[in-house]
């Protein structure tokens, strides 16, 4: 037997010199004649094939010089507008019934029966609270936004998305397919990185998924809305505040699709260079979505996966955003400690030390970083707002927040700067983890954690700086 | 209610009384079944039909990823069925078709369905042949023939069967069409009431043919038993590192398909 | 702090940083390129010229390695002796030959270089002209189960990208059948298989004619003095000279030679074509992707769709559309036809 199987390897290897280099196009070229062969006699076409092609029909059309653009344009607009119109009121409910009606609740029980109360403090007040935040200011837009998305694609449009961008994508050294992923990542960044499974070249793939994190997601349009709507639109008269705090918004995201461009086209050009790179686009046929089987199958397969990521993660920052702003050493908190020390250097470039904590400690999702913003500044400013120390809140009141945050030292700059990092900024660690389990690879993770957050410090110092020099 | 209980009662093709989807139970099977197929084809559709789990399917190339599982009980055997990632071949090196190609090889499955779009045969009898030419026991799986039809293609399904020497049955998975005849041959196949005699390539490959040949006599006289063993010689051609390993431990020639194992 | 010095400071220190971690160039790789032990790599590279000086038949001195490796004569004195006590070289009268095991050692080096081409040839994008860069300088740094796992990835290839072939673990180096162009036969086809690359101005000649590795030729004439073939189409004269340094290898069945073509970007909407071939400077994935789409000799592709920015195309290809980009379609040979034929 052995020598049957030496004889064997023996054999091969003496005829692969015969059989020569082309032999894997050999057996393709020979398994399609077969293929054709057999097809030639089992395919019958029925009939003329009818002048007016359907497909080709909408094909024309969408990708037409004229009218792909503004039908791209227009759908991703009426999926946002929808998104973001149509999440507010689900999550108002969500929050009242998490956050006003059963806390208060669960508090008084667990006091009530004498827990001591730093166990209620960190359960209650850390652990559940975050995680509600996150489920009632997460669920909504993305169980909106995903089965839309999902629509789009199961129609077969998405694709003719990739092959229209395809060109500006590919002079960056990307994939027509990352205009995909990173609209997925305006809705969350987890989900976004995913998607980039649908990216078959690894270098391509890789790009995607470090940039991903350009794309302002669901987590960080509220926060951009609220500071765009206090800081800018006050400093335009009333009528245009609108106008002028929607504007700057946007702005926002259009800087993070630039950033996303030029970060893709320098990935390309330096540590991806050598990465293997193969496209190819198939264009599918036009088939008609089925409604019920989209919204079962998004809701399952992104929006409750994703939820359930951030909750994992939420709960123990949770728990951590409570005992930093308890525990105290000294008549301070650590939070306080904290804050006072990293002040002078956040100053400098333009934001403060509360809002480096924030982003440090509401980690988990960027859902929770204005409540965590709120409580840190009541905290470091010894205002009587909120619920006490290590409990977040949010106030239903715009000029409230503006109120607070007037007094916690914020300016138009303060405002500019954290709209501008938090565009720049490490992705929440459930992008990060997803990261990770997609890539399976410790330097890559690394890479898409700090590119976007020394960015975010550079702009910041610079703006800072430049503002400073000729505004102030 | 009413029209589809006298379906039942009266008609059996379209009795799908017969099927109890297991979903994830998969639990003390008598039969595996691989899900093998293009990207876009609808193979997740048909394996969410047959187990009654709800993979996500979209009009994407390359949707599912890795390996899904899933189990359904037809005729009072239980089948536990494993869905591949979709692929355009077996023989290039991407991750994607190295599982698939190694769990049909390697992990033996009873019978492998091929699904293929309706629309699209002949790219798609690309990835057939290729299966064909590793396994003897596979169900082609004629899916979309009703996006076939809106597009005025008609495909001889029988006409298909006696060219490829396997059981192929007309699909329309969206709709549930063609489901129970799917069950029927994958069950026929599964305990050997059909005999495949699996088309093998036809065509010379062009210069090689010699190679191939004398290459394929020695591997079928050591391991007569083997039913692929051109493919074999083929894979050794290309230099494929695990079918050399394959070969050189021996174990090649434990991979020929085992009768009713359930017994 | 003045938000103008701020600034200042702020740049010149984005400067220094470009300076200090620029790939290469910068301080700290060249730091690290310092600091490296580079006997290794020496030691190596003295045993591939070795090598290369026994394959050649010509001689070897302590000025030939030190000229080929860039290094001063008493460097190499020193490389020498120490190769000498490793046993891999013997020494008599300023003669140096290799010994059994220093020619197996240097066969292993040329394998590790060649698997490495073609591993840079195949799963990167790295360009063609740095492959050979590369290689020379990874080349010293895998171990022997590295570089098994490496040619098992690989598919256990054969050739190397440049037509060479890649030694076997044991140190074997296979001799391909094959004869040199100016002993085919006349009315024979042939496939090129190899093509030396030395000495340098014979190369260039061959390369200005476009000749490379796997190129099929048809030999028109094979008269003294003047051996005239033809090759994608095109007549090339060479003298039996130039023709002695390409190695053929005789095709048994016929197969028509690649007669003019055009290339599959040359497709305006909605013409049709039939697929002559793929370019061998489509390689690895991507080429085993097109090949799964069955962009095959013989498929018939039509241009069926531009992307609104003109690249990439979408083609019909078998029943399905697939979008290739322009670079990818420059690399696909067709031949137009007519409708009409083709039914």
């Amino acid at each position: 037997m052995k020598n049957d199987t030496d004889e064997i390897l023996l054999t091969a290897n003496k005829l692969r010199w015969e059989v020569g280099e082309n032999f894997h196009d050999s057996i393709l070229e020979s398994i399609y004649k077969d293929a054709s062969e057999i097809s030639s006699k089992v395919v019958i076409q029925d009939g003329e094939k009818s002048k007016f092609d359907l497909d080709r029909f909408i094909d024309r059309i969408v990708t037409g010089k004229w009218t792909g653009f503004p039908i791209m344009f227009i759908l991703l607009a009426v999926v946002f507008w929808i998104t973001i119109v149509g999440a507010n009121v689900p999550s108002g409910w969500i929050a009242s019934l998490l956050v006003d009606t059963l806390h208060p609740l669960m508090k008084n029980f667990f006091n009530s029966i004498q827990i001591p109360w730093w166990i209620t403090g960190v359960l209650i007040d850390g652990a559940y609270l975050a995680a509600a935040w996150v489920i009632s200011v997460m669920l909504p837009p993305m169980a909106i936004f995903f089965p839309m998305f999902t629509l789009l694609e199961d129609f077969g449009y998405l694709p003719r998305v990739a092959f229209n961008m395809d060109n500006l994508y590919r002079r960056v050294g990307a994939h027509g397919k990352q205009a995909l992923t990173m609209s997925m990542g305006f809705g969350c960044n987890a989900a976004g990185v995913i998607a980039t499974r649908i990216i078959d070249s690894p270098r391509e793939r890789l790009i995607a998924i470090i940039t991903n994190n350009f794309s302002l997601c669901n987590g960080r349009w509220p926060t951009q809305i609220l500071i765009a709507t206090i800081f800018i639109g006050g400093t335009v008269p009333a009528y245009l505040a609108g106008l002028a705090s929607a504007a700057a918004v946007v702005t926002i995201a259009i800087l993070g699709v630039l950033f996303s461009l030029i970060v893709s086209w320098g990935l390309s050009r330096t540590v991806l260079k050598g990465e293997a790179s193969a496209f190819s686009l198939e264009l599918p046929p036009y088939r008609p979505p089925r409604l019920l089987q989209t919204l079962y199958t998004s809701l399952i397969d992104r929006t409750i996966f994703v939820l359930w990521r951030a909750v994992v993660f939420a709960v123990p920052a949770g728990v951590v955003i409570w005992l930093v702003a308890n525990i105290q050493i000294g008549g301070l908190s650590l939070a306080e400690y904290f804050i006072h020390t990293v002040d002078p250097f956040a100053l400098f470039i333009g934001l403060n030390g509360v809002i480096i904590l924030a982003y440090i400690i509401a980690i988990p999702a960027n859902e929770i970083v204005i409540p965590t913003v709120l409580m840190l500044t009541a905290l470091s400013t010894k205002m009587a707002m909120g619920a006490g120390a290590g409990v977040m809140f949010e106030l239903d009141s715009v000029s409230d927040t503006a109120n607070i945050l007037h007094a916690g030292g914020w300016t138009l700059l303060t405002g500019i700067n954290l709209m501008l990092f938090s565009l720049l900024h490490n992705p929440c660690s459930t992008t990060i983890y997803t990261i990770y389990k997609e890539t399976k690879n410790v330097k890559w993770t690394m890479l898409s954690t700090f590119i976007p957050i020394v960015m975010g410090l550079l702009i910041c110092f610079f703006v800072t700086q430049i503002w400073r020099l000729f505004v102030a | 209610m009413n029209l589809e209980n006298n379906n039942c009662a009266t008609c059996p093709a379209h009795n799908l009384a017969n099927l109890v989807k297991l979903g994830i139970d998969m639990s003390n099977f008598d039969y595996v079944v691989a899900l093998a197929g293009n990207p876009n084809t609808g193979k997740s559709t048909v394996f969410n039909n047959l187990t009654g789990l709800k993979q996500h399917t979209g009009n994407w190339p390359g949707k599912t990823v890795g390996r899904a599982e899933g189990a359904f009980l037809y005729a009072d055997k239980r089948f536990k069925i494993v869905d591949l990632p979709g692929t355009y071949s077996l023989l290039s090196t991407s991750d994607d078709e190295e599982i698939a190609r190694d769990f049909i090889l390697f992990g033996q499955p009873d019978v492998t369905i091929i699904v293929v779009d309706a629309t699209r045969l002949e790219r798609n009898l690309n990835l057939v042949l290729q299966v064909l030419e590793i396994t003897d026991r596979a169900v082609l799986c004629l899916n979309l023939i009703d996006e076939a039809s809106r597009h005025k293609i008609k495909v001889d399904d029988r006409l298909l069967s006696r060219n490829l020497g396997i059981p192929v049955v007309p699909t329309a998975a969206r709709q549930g069409i063609g489901i129970q005849e799917l069950l029927k041959n994958i069950h026929d196949v599964a305990t050997g009431k059909f005999i495949c005699k699996p088309h093998r390539l036809s065509s010379e490959i062009k210069n090689v043919s010699r190679a191939v040949d004398e290459l394929n006599k020695k591997i079928s006289f050591a391991f007569p038993d083997l039913p692929n063993t051109r493919w074999i010689a083929l894979r050794l051609l290309e230099g494929d590192q695990k079918v050399i390993d394959a070969v050189r431990s021996g174990e090649i020639g434990s991979l020929r398909p085992v009768e009713n194992f359930s017994e | 702090m003045d938000p103008l010095l701020a600034l200042l400071i702020g740049v010149l220190i984005l400067v220094m940083l470009y300076f200090l971690f620029k790939p290469q160039r910068g301080l700290v790789s060249r730091l690290v390129k310092m600091k490296k032990d580079r006997s290794r790599e020496l030691i190596e590279d003295a045993l591939k010229h070795l090598y290369d000086c026994e394959y050649k038949g010509v001689d070897c001195s302590l000025n030939s390695i030190s000229g080929s490796l860039y290094i001063s004569g008493e460097r190499s004195a020193n490389i020498i002796s120490m190769l000498e006590a490793m046993n891999l070289i013997s020494n008599v009268e300023n003669k140096i030959t290799l010994t059994p095991e220093g020619r197996s050692y240097a066969l292993r080096v040329i394998r590790v270089h060649r698997l490495l081409e073609k591993y840079l040839a195949e799963k990167t994008s790295v360009s063609e002209t740095d492959w050979h860069v590369i290689a020379e300088e990874k080349e010293h740094e895998l171990s022997r189960e590295q570089t098994n796992k490496l040619a098992a990835q690989l598919g256990n290839p054969l050739i190397d990208p440049h037509g060479d072939p890649i030694p076997s673990e044991s140190g074997e180096i296979p001799v391909r059948k094959g004869l040199t162009l100016n002993n085919l036969e006349s009315g024979k086809f042939a496939t090129i298989i190899h093509i030396e690359d030395e000495p340098k101005e014979v190369y260039a000649q061959l390369s200005a004619l476009k000749l490379y590795p796997g190129m099929q030729i048809y030999l028109l004439e094979n008269a003294k003095g003047r051996i005239s073939f033809e090759a994608d189409g095109e007549e090339c004269v060479l003298a039996p000279v130039l023709a002695s340094n390409i190695t053929v290898y005789p095709i048994v069945e016929k197969e028509k030679v690649k007669e003019s073509f055009e290339t599959l970007s040359s497709l305006k909407q909605d013409e049709e074509a039939i697929v002559v071939g793929i370019s061998k400077a489509m390689r690895g994935q991507q080429r085993r992707r097109l090949l799964d789409f069955g962009i095959v000799p013989g498929t018939i592709v039509r241009a069926q769709l531009k992307s609104l920015s003109g690249d990439p195309t979408g083609y019909e290809i078998r029943g399905a559309t697939i979008a290739l980009r322009k670079n990818q379609s420059d690399l696909i040979y067709v031949k137009r036809v007519d409708r009409k034929l083709v039914a």
